[in-house]
């Protein structure tokens, strides 16, 4: 009897961890009319998974049921990556092809009340954390701590790979600097050189002017 | 009996396993207010997270004023307040389980994009060892590790929002050098020229007849 209770604890807990797992996400309230769009500036080569569904608030839930809202992930040069209309939940997941702002929109749809308040939920997860723990665990046959500590070090190797990205930046952004710095030196005694260019020019063209007509 | 016991320890380590979740470094756009919810499952769980305003399209003025940033807890009180901050981390310990609602408010009319980083840490504690003997104190520690770990993926997150906020002065810098510099060697020859059309017109000879 008490084994019985016991596993069915365990079988609600894994119910409600995989529940709370997948609904570990950010909240948006979406604006009765107009986009909401969130975006990221995310580097080549990185896995992206996201999960996004209207939640429903218990208090007016009763009010639209019928309410649905559309999507839009746009790359960095305009590319359409997922496009969906008329949807209440959704997921996708691309590999970044390009380096720059990706950007993913929401918007609800025309068949819906004006006053009511719209909640979609996103689960974005870009990277180290999109990866699929699960399957490795199987794959490798690991278990408990060592699995544990086997996310530790991808998490680590995940933050040395960010750094590496952080100091290559900042090595553009220094040149750019450097750049900018020589240039401000040279414009600055160029345009000095030019008024002094052009008020001699207006001096000599002027005596030429006077002498032409006899004036001095 | 054994079986139960197993059970029981399957069920201390899925706890522990099932650690609090967090969201990648969004980007959204502030026109007036802009609120985010975040679930925190445990009452005393560290909410921690860093926000940077990216988009600086400030005319004259060095430094922008800043948004406020305002944190309630799922009973509608105030948690954390930062007022006139351009980027900012913050730390919290959770009062209650519950959905937390965080929102930025645009003072000025035009509109900031906000980059923002929300993590929700759980560590046991020895309540939670108490509860089951089967609870290696290993895991508690695996958790710690694991919370110093986020830690730093926060801070770099944070570096991240800033250095692309630099990366934009920078480049308006750059562009702004090239293009007044031009506009200004151009005014600079207009001005002179107009001077010396100027002269001209004032000692023609039409002029010259009106003065005798």
């Amino acid at each position: 009897m008490a084994t019985k209770l016991a596993w069915r604890a365990v079988i609600v807990f894994i119910w409600w961890c995989v529940i709370t797992t997948t609904t570990q996400a950010i909240w948006l309230d979406l604006p009765n009319s107009g986009t909401k769009c969130v975006s990221e500036d995310i580097h080549n080569n990185v896995v992206v998974l996201a999960d996004y569904s209207v939640i429903n608030n218990q208090e007016d839930s009763h009010l639209h049921p019928g309410a649905t809202i559309s999507v839009k992930v746009t790359s960095p040069y305009g590319n359409n990556l997922h496009h969906k209309e008329n949807t209440t939940h959704g997921q996708f997941a691309f590999t970044t092809t390009e380096s720059g702002n990706y950007l993913a929109c929401f918007w609800v749809d025309g068949n819906h009340r004006p006053g009511d308040r719209l909640t979609v939920s996103l689960e974005w997860r870009v990277g180290i954390a999109a990866k699929d723990w699960e399957s490795v665990a199987k794959k490798e046959k690991i278990e408990g701590v060592e699995f544990e500590l086997t996310k530790l070090e991808g998490a680590v190797e995940a933050i040395h790979e960010n750094l590496i990205y952080l100091k290559t930046r900042e090595v553009e952004m220094r040149q750019v600097s450097e750049k900018t710095n020589a240039r401000v030196a040279w414009f600055s005694i160029m345009s000095l050189g030019v008024c002094i260019g052009a008020s001699a020019l207006q001096v000599w063209y002027l005596k030429r002017f006077f002498h032409k007509k006899k004036l001095i | 009996m054994e079986t139960t016991m197993k059970a029981y320890a399957i069920l201390g380590l899925l706890v522990l396993s099932n650690f609090a979740g967090d969201v990648s470094a969004l980007s959204v756009t502030v026109n007036d207010v802009e609120c985010v919810y975040e679930y925190v499952l445990y009452e005393g769980d560290t909410v921690s997270g860093n926000f940077v305003v990216v988009d600086h399209d400030i005319f004259w003025s060095s430094d922008h004023p800043g948004i406020d940033f305002i944190v309630s807890s799922p009973g509608g009180n105030v948690v954390q307040t930062m007022k006139g901050t351009s980027g900012e981390k913050f730390e919290f310990k959770a009062p209650q389980s519950g959905m937390y609602k965080f929102c930025f408010h645009n003072p000025y009319s035009t509109p900031e994009t906000v980059s923002f980083y929300i993590h929700v840490g759980h560590i046991p504690n020895e309540h939670d060892l108490a509860k089951d003997e089967h609870l290696d104190p290993v895991n508690v520690k695996i958790a710690e590790l694991r919370e110093a770990l986020e830690s730093v993926t926060a801070e770099q997150k944070y570096l991240k929002a800033r250095d692309a906020r630099h990366r934009h002065t920078n480049e308006s810098t750059h562009k702004r050098v090239i293009f007044y510099t031009i506009a200004e060697y151009i005014l600079l020859a207009v001005a002179s020229g107009l001077q010396v059309v100027y002269i001209r017109r004032l000692f023609s000879k039409s002029v010259a007849y009106n003065r005798v």
